[in-house]
């Protein structure tokens, strides 16, 4: 028992610096953009079309001539917003709208979970491409439709915390104070769920990051040319066995960022989790 | 029993007429139509535009076009395709086989890949396979199933120039198979080494059975409910899986039609596909449900 315990330490811990570096490594392409190599994403040369990496061209050009460390750069910019914002989207609709209907009543949970039941019931992909022609294409409505078919996931998390919660003593003991149930929610019951919340998101996220990559690359997400990494491996894809470092760069970047985050949502989930508290993973 | 059974079921069908009235009007709202979709790849004169509006009965009020295919899908017509002027029921017809098959062997390929590395690493806790369950658990999390399937494309067609491995459908199932190992084979190792310190566990080793035979003969048996609990996980694996794998390589199946009806605005093919999308999935759900029942039966008065 002894050994596996000192065994399971550095492991977690490698793990956990791997995740910290990847994401601040993307945070900071993510945030220096094009300046960092002072080229433009969008410059079109057919001369420079599917040249290898240079000095000024660090991971080659793709296809048009662009330059694909500028684009990867552009590219976290925007992947991360769609992945930030459509999570943040998913929470807002799922756990304050599913929080709010709860605590309202009956009269309102009934129709507003019976909402997410339906959107559960359909696979996210798939719901996603279908809100998706209802929208139309462009970053908002890719990550509004990936945000939709997030939302239950989040609604019924906080419904569970929400009950399990309620049956705690400061919950009666703000009843009896007389807090009216809405600043019980948002005062006392908000903070402690908020764990649940988190870890959720840490999976989320990557989910959220790969559903934008397969709706761009069927065509049907942002707008061709769009430099999202999803977009980039579908425009990169037909010529691939010319230049192949403009499909692999952004795989690799999208690969690395999910086992980021799939590492971080491991350790979050092991330190809200308030029975594993304590033990090792 | 059949009460415990009814409710849901009913609940479940419920859900399944919400879901189809939600996507036709959902499909409906958004302006531009299949008609529009067409007007723009052919020249078509505004003419032509509103007689074949007419034709297709897009040019009715939306909930009589709804009672209309209510009405027809109770009699089972599934309706004619916009674009292609096939029945609808004839083009899913077609496209199951190739979705079945593809599912099938990928379930096997994952169940088997999933159990397996549980199995040995309860064994073995310290041999390879305890690594190949986070190995394989973080593979399925990070690497998205379309990366992989790109990078067997990329490696079998490309570099070594084996087209036929790709012709065969195994190299999608194989892809979407580690996919779904990796879901399961973490919660059910949890679940094999939590119950691998009960007391029939210590009877079993006092007997002088072997590791293996304990795994296999009584922990694995004991640990099925927790499989069929993640059957959610499965189907979720399988759909997604199984469109983006078609998609990819070009199999005539269930996603692809869904794709292109997308794509062509196709309504009574889009309704078609979300209809079977949604039945498949409440199906599973209501037989995991009656599975898990009949499993355990403390579940079941």
């Amino acid at each position: 028992m002894q050994a596996s315990f000192a065994a399971a330490k550095p492991f977690a811990l490698r793990a956990e610096i791997v995740a910290y570096a990847i994401l601040g490594a993307v945070a900071l392409l993510a945030l220096t953009g094009p300046t960092l190599t002072g080229l433009d994403p969008m410059t079109q040369s057919v001369a420079g079309s599917h040249s290898g990496p240079t000095t000024v061209h660090w991971l080659g050009r793709d296809h048009l001539g662009r330059d694909i460390f500028t684009r990867l750069a552009v590219g976290a910019r925007l992947t991360m917003l769609v992945a930030l914002a459509s999570t943040a989207t998913a929470i807002l609709l799922g756990a304050a709208l599913g929080l709010l209907a709860v605590v309202a009543g009956r009269w309102a949970e009934w129709p507003v979970f019976g909402a997410f039941d339906l959107v559960r019931a359909m696979p996210s992909i798939l719901l996603a491409m279908t809100l998706l022609v209802a929208l139309g294409p462009g970053v908002p409505s890719v990550t509004l439709a990936i945000g939709i078919a997030f939302a239950p996931i989040f609604a019924y998390i906080a419904r569970a915390a929400w009950m399990r919660e309620t049956t705690a003593g400061y919950v009666a003991a703000a009843n009896v104070m007389g807090s009216p149930p809405l600043t019980t929610l948002v005062w006392h019951i908000a903070p402690n769920i908020l764990g649940a919340i988190v870890t959720q998101a840490a999976i989320v996220i990557p989910r959220a990051i790969t559903t934008e990559s397969v709706l761009s690359f069927f065509g049907i997400g942002v707008a061709p040319g769009t430099p999202t990494w999803g977009r980039m491996i579908a425009d990169a894809v037909k010529y691939v066995e010319r230049a192949p470092l403009a499909a692999l760069v952004p795989v690799l970047a999208l690969s690395m960022v999910t086992l980021a985050f799939a590492l971080l949502g491991d350790k979050l989930r092991l330190r809200w989790d308030p029975l594993r508290k304590g033990t090792s993973p | 029993m059949i009460r415990a059974l009814g409710v849901p079921l009913l609940r479940q069908i419920g859900l399944i007429c919400a879901i189809v009235i939600a996507v036709f009007l959902l499909i409906r709202v958004v302006p531009g139509d299949v008609v529009d979709v067409m007007a723009t790849e052919g020249d078509m004169t505004a003419a032509e535009v509103a007689e074949l509006r007419a034709e297709l009965g897009l040019d009715r009020p939306v909930p009589e076009q709804l009672a209309l295919w209510l009405t027809r899908m109770a009699q089972g017509d599934l309706g004619m395709s916009l674009r292609f002027e096939r029945p609808v029921a004839q083009m899913i017809e077609y496209a199951i086989p190739t979705t079945l098959a593809l599912a099938a062997k990928s379930l096997a390929i994952g169940l088997l890949l999933g159990v397996g590395i549980a199995s040995a690493a309860t064994i073995w806790p310290r041999g390879p396979a305890a690594w190949l369950v986070d190995f394989v658990n973080l593979w399925s999390i990070a690497i998205p199933t379309f990366c992989v399937g790109l990078a067997a494309i990329l490696v079998f067609a490309i570099g070594l120039g084996w087209m036929k491995v790709l012709g065969n459908g195994f190299v999608p199932a194989i892809v979407i198979g580690i996919d779904i190992a990796g879901q399961i084979v973490k919660p059910l190792h949890e679940e094999l080494k939590e119950a691998s310190a009960a007391p029939y566990v210590r009877a079993a080793k006092a007997r002088g059975e072997s590791p293996a035979r304990i795994v296999l003969a009584h922990l694995l048996p004991n640990a099925a409910p927790v499989a069929i609990a993640l059957s959610g996980l499965i189907l979720a694996g399988l759909i997604g899986g199984t469109l983006t794998m078609e998609v990819l390589f070009g199999l005539p199946g269930l996603g692809t039609l869904a794709l292109q009806a997308i794509q062509g605005r196709d309504y009574p093919v889009i309704q078609a596909a979300i209809l079977l999308f949604a039945v498949a999935i409440i199906l599973v759900n209501a037989a995991t449900d009656l599975l898990q029942r009949l499993l355990d039966p403390r579940l079941r008065r």
